[in-house]
């Protein structure tokens, strides 16, 4: 660790870990009441449950990447952070408003209150007060580490995840205007929710990205850069006007759908640059770093993000198929390799990296890490297989033979049952992956000879622990 | 500043002045010619002119394969377009 | 100057890598909307033709002969600027961003008389593409002129030649989306 205030990061991926485990254990439930409906239906109803998953997914993210600029910051920049105070402030203000959030939604005590109800909007359900406090600490945030960049170097890293961060906290404002037409209410409603996660969201992770490879692979500044710079456009050109994928059945003019339609197929472009990156840099980099974990992480990211955001994304995006598949389970199976592939996967990989040099020691652990990203991607794989062929039976039973929408539940059940185990997995691994970040152990195996010998006679190596 | 008709520039645009008046010309004997015959001219036509301002204006003439990559790509997918062209037809 | 002084034939795009990327891009949104305007087409050849009578082929064929001259003034524009004569480059970007005044100033005047027929997006399938179509490639003139304006004051061979080849995409899209919306039948 070069900068002190890079420390600030070890409490923000802490905290985003103690909710990542929360969201996942959240997730398990979610997927046992599609197996057994009743359960807690009366305590912690669905869609409580549901909310939870979802909310809290979106917050360790968010966390994870406000984490991961104080920490990538500092050493792009040159400089220390510009306060910590203001930092840790932020961070206070956030995880009270996350806390609020719970307990709005858990126990309902403030029913249509405007200030302290839940909203009700899927994913923006938090109430006002906490919205005001997400805004309030995201400028907070954007002062700190804009003073930082503007102090210091500017590197493309800095400039596009800056220019991503300001894009999520603006866009946000747009979950304060809630029109009481239905159609005007979707349609801003998808300025946050479809402009983070395929716009701005994706600034932030290819310019996280880039710092990982910069660092793992030993690729030159000026290569990362021309890569970074080429995904960017690809992904703004396409994730803008993309956002017409979900303009097809709300009562926008039918225009929306070939804007949609074309647009949003693009959109598998920068997620395809992306891999190719990670697997180039690899190909072409010197370095032979030793946290073997991040990089798997890195290239799980990437791969997993083309497949999930991209190829599944693509799947159903065509408004003709989309006429068909629209709310199904496909929608679900994208979702979840979508996030997972790319905003969890990028989140462990930055804390992967980040932790032994926050904990000032050698990646230990590494081969537990790389266990649970197996796990967890294994996991995650599987359930998108599940959902994806709920999603066709579904679409089949429901949109083609307009059977109910319950009868047709009952007729998938088999899969809801394996998502579950595939949920379990998931689980396992994310709990086994918090023990590799946390809890140091020396590594179990000994090198083997490829790498004894890299260690005897390359003066360049750094050996793997 | 050379006489117009020796500028590349210039020529390449009398080029296209030509291949749009052919494209006129074609697109008024509707009706007389039949319709596949017709359609394919216009469409090689409109390749013809997009070659032109691929490799002069754009001037990738100075980097023939990539002229050769856009000009190859552009024209499959005007064959393409014909081929969607002549569904209706059959 | 001379055009050995260009044929360098390196082999490489002329202007920045970025430029091309965005032309790449555009070329495949127009490309898909001409083939989604191609697709639907089968479902409906007969009226695809009768909406396609409601169009201004004269005005379309003018547009096109005014937005390829825009061209070359861009295109003279950049050889100026890569001489050194700053004067004349000006008077060419100038003189390509009026035409692209032109340009707009038909486009509104065909919008208006269809407004004035009460066609609109949703009137029929043509129509939707009709003024998809047309109206994103407008729209990239607005842009462009824009465009050559800003390169016309900061006015440096890099600038010029990305500017230029932005304007140039507009051209090349033009020549493709003309004969397909408003020729083929």
């Amino acid at each position: 660790m070069k900068y002190q205030t890079q420390r600030i990061a070890q409490v923000y991926f802490t905290v985003a870990l103690a909710l990542f485990a929360i969201q996942v254990i959240g997730g398990l439930l979610a997927g046992w009441i599609y197996v057994a409906p009743n359960t807690l239906s009366e305590l912690l109803p669905f869609n409580i449950v549901r909310m939870l998953h979802t909310n809290s997914l979106v917050v360790w993210l968010i966390l994870g990447f406000m984490g991961a600029a104080y920490f990538l910051i500092p050493e792009e920049a040159e400089r220390e952070i510009h306060s910590p105070m203001l930092a840790y402030i932020q961070l206070a203000i956030l995880v009270l408003g996350t806390l609020g959030v719970v307990v709005t939604y858990v126990f309902n005590l403030f029913e249509g209150n405007w200030l302290l109800g839940k909203e009700g909007r899927e994913f923006l359900e938090q109430p006002l007060w906490v919205k005001v406090g997400i805004v309030v600490a995201a400028l907070i945030f954007l002062y700190n580490v804009t003073m930082t960049v503007l102090k210091g170097r500017k590197t493309a890293i800095t400039n596009v995840l800056l220019l991503g961060l300001w894009g999520l906290a603006l866009l946000f404002l747009f979950a304060f205007y809630n029109p009481h037409n239905l159609g005007l209410d979707k349609m801003y409603w998808w300025y946050v929710v479809h402009l983070w996660v395929e716009g701005v969201w994706e600034l932030i992770m290819a310019s996280i990205l880039a710092y990982l490879m910069l660092k793992l692979t030993g690729v030159d500044r000026e290569v990362v850069e021309k890569w970074l710079y080429v995904i960017v456009a690809t992904a703004l050109f396409s994730g803008i006007l993309g956002t017409g994928h979900h303009y097809y059945w709300i009562g926008t003019p039918g225009y929306w759908q070939w804007i949609g339609s074309i647009f949003s197929s693009l959109e598998v472009i920068p997620f395809f640059g992306m891999m190719a990156f990670a697997f180039v840099m690899v190909w072409k980099g010197r370095r032979d770093h030793p946290n073997k974990a991040a990089l798997l992480w890195s290239l799980g990211c990437a791969t997993l993000a083309f497949f999930g955001a991209g190829v599944w994304g693509f799947l159903h995006t065509l408004h003709g198929v989309n006429y068909y598949t629209h709310g199904t389970q496909i929608t679900a199976a994208h979702g979840h390799l979508a996030f997972f592939g790319a905003y969890v996967c990028l989140n462990l990989a930055i804390f992967t990296y980040a932790f032994p040099i926050l904990k000032n020691r050698d990646p230990y652990n590494q081969v537990l890490n790389m266990a649970s990203f197996w796990l967890m991607a294994g996991g995650m794989t599987f359930m998108t297989f599940v959902l994806t062929f709920a999603g066709t039976v579904q679409t089949h039973l429901q949109r083609v033979m307009g059977e109910g929408y319950m009868d047709t539940q009952d007729q998938i059940e088999v899969f809801y049952l394996m998502r579950f185990g595939a949920g379990l997995a998931v689980v396992i691994g994310a709990l086994l992956f918090i023990y590799a970040i946390f809890v140091p152990r020396r590594e179990v195996i000994e090198p083997g000879p490829v790498e004894r010998e890299r260690i005897e006679h390359d003066p360049d190596h750094v050996a793997a622990e | 500043m050379r006489v117009w008709a020796d500028n590349p520039l210039w020529r390449a645009w009398g080029g296209l002045m030509a291949l749009g008046a052919l494209t006129t010309l074609a697109a008024a004997r509707g009706g007389q010619v039949a319709a596949p015959v017709l359609g394919a001219a216009i469409l090689a036509l409109a390749w013809a002119k997009a070659r032109l301002i691929l490799g002069r204006y754009l001037d990738l003439d100075r980097a023939p394969a990539w002229r050769r990559g856009f000009s190859g790509v552009i024209g499959a997918f005007l064959v393409l377009l014909y081929g969607i062209y002549l569904i209706p037809a059959v | 100057m001379s055009d050995t002084a260009r044929a360098d034939a390196s082999g490489t795009l002329p202007g920045d890598l970025m430029i091309w990327v965005l032309i790449v891009s555009e070329l495949l949104v127009f490309g898909a909307a001409l083939g989604g305007f191609m697709a639907v087409r089968t479902t409906d050849a007969a009226g695809f033709a009768a909406a396609q009578d409601h169009l201004d082929r004269t005005a379309g064929a003018l547009n096109t002969i005014v937005l390829l001259t825009s061209g070359l003034f861009a295109a003279l524009a950049l050889r100026a600027c890569e001489v050194g004569s700053r004067g004349r480059a000006r008077l060419w970007l100038g003189a390509a961003a009026a035409l692209g005044l032109v340009f707009l100033w038909v486009k509104g005047l065909e919008y208006a008389a269809k407004a004035a027929q009460g066609i609109g997006t949703e009137t029929h399938p043509f129509f939707t593409f009709y003024y998809l179509v047309t109206g994103f490639h407008a729209a990239h003139v607005v842009a462009g002129i824009v465009i050559l304006g800003l390169v016309s004051w900061r006015d440096n061979v890099a600038n010029i030649e990305n500017a230029t080849a932005f304007w140039h995409m507009v051209d090349l899209v033009w020549v493709l989306i003309f004969p397909v919306i408003y020729l083929l039948r």
